[in-house]
C-alpha cells in the first residue's frame, strides 16, 4: 500500500494540502497522524465529539489513495460471524443434497467402511473451502489486492470480547479462521477506528494504535472548512456565523454544535437567502444547530448578547 | 536522541502515563520518520504515539513544553545578548576563535568554549554533564544546589577558576579576565536554570505519586483536610476503573430466540435435520445496588469519603439508589444526579450531617421506602459504624432485607477490635449480612467494591 503511494505520502504537508484540494480541511495534527499511520503501518484510533469529521477522514483518505473504503459499523452484540466471515450454510446444504448421487458414484465399488472413508478423504474439505466462504468487512479488507482503507466505526459500541478479537488483526494484520488457517493481509490496509467514548477502551487496543483526538476546530480553520464546503456564502456572513457557533460552544450545552452542524446551518442560510445574521432568523434556524430542546431554551434568552458578540 | 527520548518517556511515566516498551519503540520509529527539526511536528508525533487518552495528551503536551524548553534557546539568547562581552572578546589582539593563538593556548577547554561564544556546544556540554551526574534522579528541591555544583565541576569549572585567578595575577589582559568572569556567572545561571527545569520535569510528579500512594494506604479518618480534593480525584478514578472493568458482564443463557444461522451450522453434519438448537439470547448483567450511608456525628470523619465513593459509583453504574441517614432515611440519588460532587456533599453534610444516630428509625424508613423494590438481583450496601446510642436497632428489618436481596454488605469504618464496644451493636446486624468488613482506607474500598462488582 505504501510503496505504490510513496509520492502521495511523502510528508504531512503534502497530505494536508492534497486533502484540502479534496475539500477536507484539516489541522497539522490530523495530517501528521495519517502520515504516521501510513508510514508505520499502524491503525489510528480517532476520538472526538460527534460531527468533527472522524468518519469523513477515513472516506477522504480512501478517496485520496484511490483505494476502496471498507466500513464496518460496530454495535452491541457484533460478533465475528458478522465482522469477519461466515460459511454459506444454505449453499452447503443445497450442494450436499444435489451431490448426493455423485457421492453415490464415488463410493460405488468401495468395500467396507474403511475404504469408503479413505475415498471421501481424497476429496478434501470441499464444503469448507473458499467457495463457501462469505466474506465480511474485516476479511474483505485483508484480502483486497491493492490494499484498502478499513474504517471500524464507533468501536466503543462493540463489546469487550470483540475488541479483544480485533487485537490480532490490528497488530499483525492477520486473522485465524479455524477451518482454513491463518489469513494474512495481501496488502496491509490502513485501519482507522473511531470512538465516541461511550466507554473506556481496553489498554491493549489503545497500545496498538496511534491516538488522534480531533477537537472542535479553531475559528480560522472552521472558516476555511465552511468556505470549502459552502463556497457560495458571502464572506461576512461566514465569519459571523462561525464566530456565533464558537460562542455557542462556550456555553454549557448538552450537545455543542459540531462542524457538520455549522455546515448544515450555512447551507440552510444560503437556501433561505439570508445575507446577514439577525435575531429573527437565528431564532428560526436555531434548531439546526441545537439538538436538544433544553439547549434551545437555554440559548434563546441569550441570543441578543451572543449575536452582538459575534458581529 | 534515543537517550533524550527515553528520559522524556521516563518523565511521562512519572506523571502517570502508562507507556509500555512497545509504545516507546513506536515513538522512536515515528520520530526517526519525521525528524526532530520541527518542534510542533515532533510534539504532535509524540502525542500521537505516546498518549492514548485526551487527558494524557494534555499532560504530555504540557510536559513537552517544560522538557524541551531546553537551555539551548536561553543560553544562545544570553550569549547573543552579551554583545558587549563578545565585542570585548573580539577586541583582544588574537582572534578569540583562533584557539592555537598563544595567549589562549593555556586556557582550559571551558574557557575557550566560553570565549568563542559556542552556545550550542555549551548546551550540549551542559546536558551531557547533567546526564553524567544523573540529574533525572533528582527528587527533592534541596538537591538543586548540589546538582548545579556537580554539573559545573564536571564542565571544568575548576580549571576555569584557575585560569581566571592566574591571569588575574599576571594581569596582562584585564579585559579577558572580566569577560571570562562574566561569562562564568552566566554559565552558572544557565546551569541553575537547567537544573530547575529538569527538577520540574522529573521531580514534581514523583512527589505527587508518593503522596497518592500514601493516600491509598492511610486511614480515611486521618486524612487531612488539604488532601480532600486529591482524594476525591483518586476515588473517582478508582470507581471509574472498577465500573468499566465490570459493567459489561455478559452471560449466555439458554433462553430467548432461536438463532437460525447457528442452528443450521451446528446441524449441517446431520443432513439438515435439526438435532441441536442454538439460542440467540445473551443477557447483559448489570448490578442493581441500594447503598445506604450513615452521615451522623460518630462517622463524620469518614462520611465524606464514603459519600464520595457513593457518588462516583452512582456516576458510573446504572441502577444505583443512594440513601443517607442520621436518624431518618433520605434518598439522595436525584441530588447526586443534579449537583456536582462538592455541592452534593455540602448539602448532605449540612442538612443531615453530625446529628445523632438512630439506626432503628433509619431502618424503618428503609422498610417503608425501599424494601418492596429489593429483589434477588439487588445488592445492598451499608456504610456505617452501627453505633446506635443504645436505642432499638430493629435488626429484624435488616434480616428481612437480607432474605429478600442477593447480597448484603456492611462496611464499618471502625477497626474490628472496636466493634461491639460501647454502643456499637454490630453483632445484632452481622447475622443479616453476607459480608461484614472493616473499611478504613481507599485500598479497602477498592478491594471491597471490586469484589462486589465481580460477583454481581
Amino acid at each position: 500500500m505504501i510503496t505504490q503511494h510513496q509520492a502521495k505520502l511523502a510528508s504531512p504537508e503534502i497530505l494536508r494540502s492534497n486533502f484540502e484540494k479534496l475539500g477536507y480541511i484539516c489541522s497539522d495534527a490530523i495530517a501528521t497522524a495519517v502520515y504516521l499511520a501510513c508510514q508505520l503501518q499502524k491503525p489510528i484510533l480517532i476520538e472526538g465529539p460527534p460531527g468533527v469529521g472522524k468518519t469523513e477522514l477515513a472516506k477522504k483518505t480512501a478517496e485520496y489513495l484511490a483505494s476502496p473504503l471498507i466500513r464496518m459499523q460496530c454495535y452491541e452484540g457484533l460478533d465475528e460471524a458478522k465482522a469477519l466471515y461466515e460459511w454459506k450454510y444454505g449453499k452447503q446444504l443445497l450442494y450436499t443434497q444435489v451431490l448426493k448421487d455423485q457421492l453415490g458414484d464415488v463410493m460405488r465399488g468401495a468395500r467396507g467402511l474403511d475404504e469408503s472413508v479413505q475415498r471421501l478423504h481424497q476429496f478434501g474439505d470441499i464444503f469448507y473451502s473458499e467457495q463457501f466462504l462469505e466474506r465480511r468487512p474485516l476479511l474483505q479488507a485483508l484480502q483486497a489486492e491493492e490494499g484498502a482503507v478499513l474504517l471500524i466505526d464507533e468501536i466503543d459500541k462493540a463489546d469487550q470480547e470483540f475488541e479483544a478479537f480485533l487485537l490480532e488483526l490490528l497488530s499483525d494484520y492477520q486473522v485465524s479462521i479455524p477451518e482454513i488457517g491463518t489469513v494474512k493481509a495481501k496488502s496491509k490496509p490502513i485501519v482507522m477506528l473511531t470512538s465516541n467514548n461511550t466507554r473506556e477502551l481496553g489498554d491493549a487496543l489503545k497500545r496498538r494504535c496511534l491516538h488522534l483526538y480531533i477537537p472542535f476546530p479553531e475559528a480560522s480553520l472552521e472558516n476555511k472548512i465552511i468556505a470549502s464546503q459552502v463556497p457560495e456564502i458571502n464572506e461576512v456572513l461566514r465569519k459571523n456565523l462561525v464566530s456565533f457557533v464558537n460562542e455557542l460552544r462556550e456555553l454549557s450545552l448538552k450537545k455543542a454544535p459540531a462542524v457538520s452542524e455549522t455546515i448544515d446551518w450555512a447551507r440552510a442560510l444560503l437556501l433561505l437567502n439570508v445575507t446577514a445574521l439577525d435575531e429573527p432568523w437565528l431564532k428560526d434556524t436555531l434548531n439546526l444547530l441545537l439538538k436538544f430542546q433544553e439547549d434551545v431554551e437555554l440559548v434563546e434568552p441569550e441570543l441578543k448578547r451572543l449575536l452582538n458578540k459575534s458581529l | 536522541m534515543q537517550k533524550m527520548l527515553s528520559q522524556f518517556i521516563a518523565a511521562l511515566r512519572q506523571s502517570g502515563l502508562p507507556i509500555s516498551q512497545a509504545e516507546t519503540l513506536d515513538a522512536v520509529r515515528a520520530v526517526q520518520l519525521v525528524g526532530i527539526r520541527e518542534r510542533e511536528l515532533l510534539k504532535t508525533t509524540l502525542s500521537l504515539s505516546l498518549s492514548k487518552t485526551r487527558p494524557n495528551q494534555l499532560i504530555l503536551e504540557q510536559l513537552f513544553d517544560d522538557y524541551f524548553a531546553g537551555p539551548s534557546t536561553e543560553l544562545n539568547k544570553s550569549l547573543d545578548e552579551g554583545d558587549e562581552l563578545s565585542i570585548a572578546a573580539e577586541s583582544l589582539p588574537p582572534s578569540a576563535d583562533d584557539q592555537s593563538a598563544p595567549p589562549q593556548g593555556e586556557l582550559s577547554v571551558l574557557a575557550q568554549q566560553l570565549l568563542s561564544g559556542d552556545g550550542e556546544g555549551l548546551t550540549v556540554a551542559v546536558a551531557a554533564a547533567a546526564g553524567a551526574e544523573n540529574l533525572s534522579n533528582i527528587s527533592v528541591f534541596t538537591q538543586k544546589n548540589l546538582y548545579s555544583y556537580r554539573i559545573m565541576q564536571r564542565l571544568g569549572d575548576e580549571a576555569l577558576l584557575a585560569d581566571i585567578n592566574s591571569k588575574g595575577n599576571s594581569a596582562p589582559e584585564p579585559a579577558l579576565i572580566n569577560s571570562l568572569q562574566a561569562r562564568r556567572e552566566q554559565l552558572q545561571a544557565q546551569v541553575r536554570d537547567y537544573v530547575e527545569q529538569q527538577f520540574l520535569v522529573h521531580a514534581k510528579h514523583k512527589g505527587m505519586k508518593f503522596r497518592e500512594d500514601l493516600l491509598h494506604k492511610v486511614k480515611l479518618s486521618h486524612i487531612e483536610h488539604q488532601d480532600y480534593h486529591r482524594m476525591a480525584a483518586l476515588v473517582a478514578k478508582a470507581a471509574r476503573k472498577l465500573a468499566t472493568q465490570h459493567s459489561r458482564r455478559r452471560k449466555v443463557s439458554k433462553r430467548g430466540m432461536l438463532d437460525v444461522r447457528k442452528t443450521l451450522a451446528a446441524n449441517a453434519a446431520f443432513d439438515g435435520v435439526q438435532f441441536h438448537t442454538r439460542w440467540k439470547a445473551t443477557k447483559i448483567e448489570r448490578p442493581k445496588i441500594v447503598a445506604i450511608c450513615d452521615v451522623s456525628g460518630s462517622v463524620s470523619r469518614v462520611a465524606r469519603f464514603l459519600l464520595l465513593f457513593l457518588y462516583s459509583l452512582q456516576d458510573v453504574l446504572p441502577k444505583v439508589r443512594s440513601f443517607v441517614f442520621a436518624s431518618d432515611l433520605v434518598e439522595v440519588s436525584e441530588l447526586f444526579e443534579r449537583e456536582d460532587v462538592a455541592a452534593a456533599m455540602e448539602i448532605i453534610m449540612q442538612r443531615w450531617g453530625n446529628m445523632s444516630t438512630n439506626y432503628g428509625t433509619a431502618l424503618e424508613g428503609l422498610q417503608e421506602q425501599v424494601l418492596s423494590t429489593i429483589d434477588k438481583k439487588t445488592t445492598v450496601i451499608m456504610l456505617g459504624d452501627a453505633r446506635n446510642n443504645n436505642g432499638d436497632g430493629r435488626a429484624d428489618i435488616w434480616s428481612q432485607v437480607y432474605r429478600q436481596s442477593r447480597r448484603v454488605l456492611w462496611l464499618n469504618p471502625e477497626n474490628k477490635v472496636s466493634w461491639n464496644t460501647g454502643d456499637s451493636i454490630m453483632s445484632e446486624y452481622s447475622p443479616g449480612c453476607s459480608e461484614v468488613d472493616a473499611c478504613q482506607s481507599l485500598n479497602d474500598i477498592n478491594r471491597i467494591f471490586s469484589r462486589l462488582l465481580k460477583n454481581s
